[in-house]
């Protein structure tokens, strides 16, 4: 593999940072899907406590 | 101070989950009339078996005249009195929990009934079971050597065929 020029380096660092935006939004999805199921799906249909 | 504005923007949806999260409670509770269970009374735990409410013939389901259902259970090293219960699917049942002597927990696996009991306080719960079912109540806070065998048993009947118990009066609370 070719070491990578100034140029390409350059680029590379001024580019959006797509893959952490993705990561980003896939862990929180994740995380509010997962939350909204448990609240909705596990802990109501169980019963309410008061 | 310098943030990353990648961080910043990781915050900014860390704070609108929790928001989301907090806000969909705050409805709920507010919509269906969900609060966080709490109830501050006090007993004298030493004395529990002469008080009129967790007396030993008074321990058990109880139904007033006005159709609440009343659970009352003692919790002691290393059991809960009365051993077994019957309460009916899909009704509000209302658990009073008191300690004789140290803390204790109580929790019914694959339900939302799960609370602290502690000595000198009585521990109260309203919940309502979906399903007919048999549920174990195991102590969840380690109490002793025999904590691992304190455990009891609770069925939920259909609403059809749940009868209730032939003592229905209620002793009111009374505690000190």
């Amino acid at each position: 593999m070719k070491p990578l020029d100034e140029e390409q380096k350059k680029k590379i660092i001024e580019s959006p940072p797509v893959g952490t935006w993705t990561l980003m939004l896939v862990v929180g999805l994740s995380f509010v899907v997962g939350w909204l199921f448990l609240y909705y799906g596990v802990f109501l249909p169980r019963g309410a406590v008061n | 101070m310098h943030i990353d504005p990648l961080e910043k923007k990781w915050g900014y949806i860390s704070i609108g989950m929790a928001g989301l999260f907090v806000g969909i409670i705050m409805i709920d509770s507010f919509i269906h009339g969900i609060d966080a269970p709490s109830n501050v009374e006090t007993i004298n735990s030493a004395r529990l078996h002469l008080t009129k409410e967790f007396a030993e013939d008074n321990l058990g389901v109880q139904v007033d005249e006005k159709g609440k259902i009343t659970v009352r259970i003692v919790a002691a090293r290393y059991g809960f009195f009365p051993k077994h219960v019957t309460v009916p699917a899909e009704t509000p049942v209302t658990f009073r929990w008191a300690s004789m002597d140290v803390l204790h927990g109580v929790h019914m696996p694959m339900t939302n009934m799960s609370t602290m009991i502690v000595p000198g306080y009585v521990s109260e719960v309203t919940t309502s079971f979906p399903k007919p079912a048999k549920y174990p109540l195991l102590c969840n806070e380690y109490c002793g050597l025999g904590h691992d065998h304190m455990w009891s048993n609770i069925t939920v009947e259909a609403k059809e065929t749940w009868q209730a118990p032939s003592i229905t009066k209620t002793e009111e609370t009374g505690n000190e």
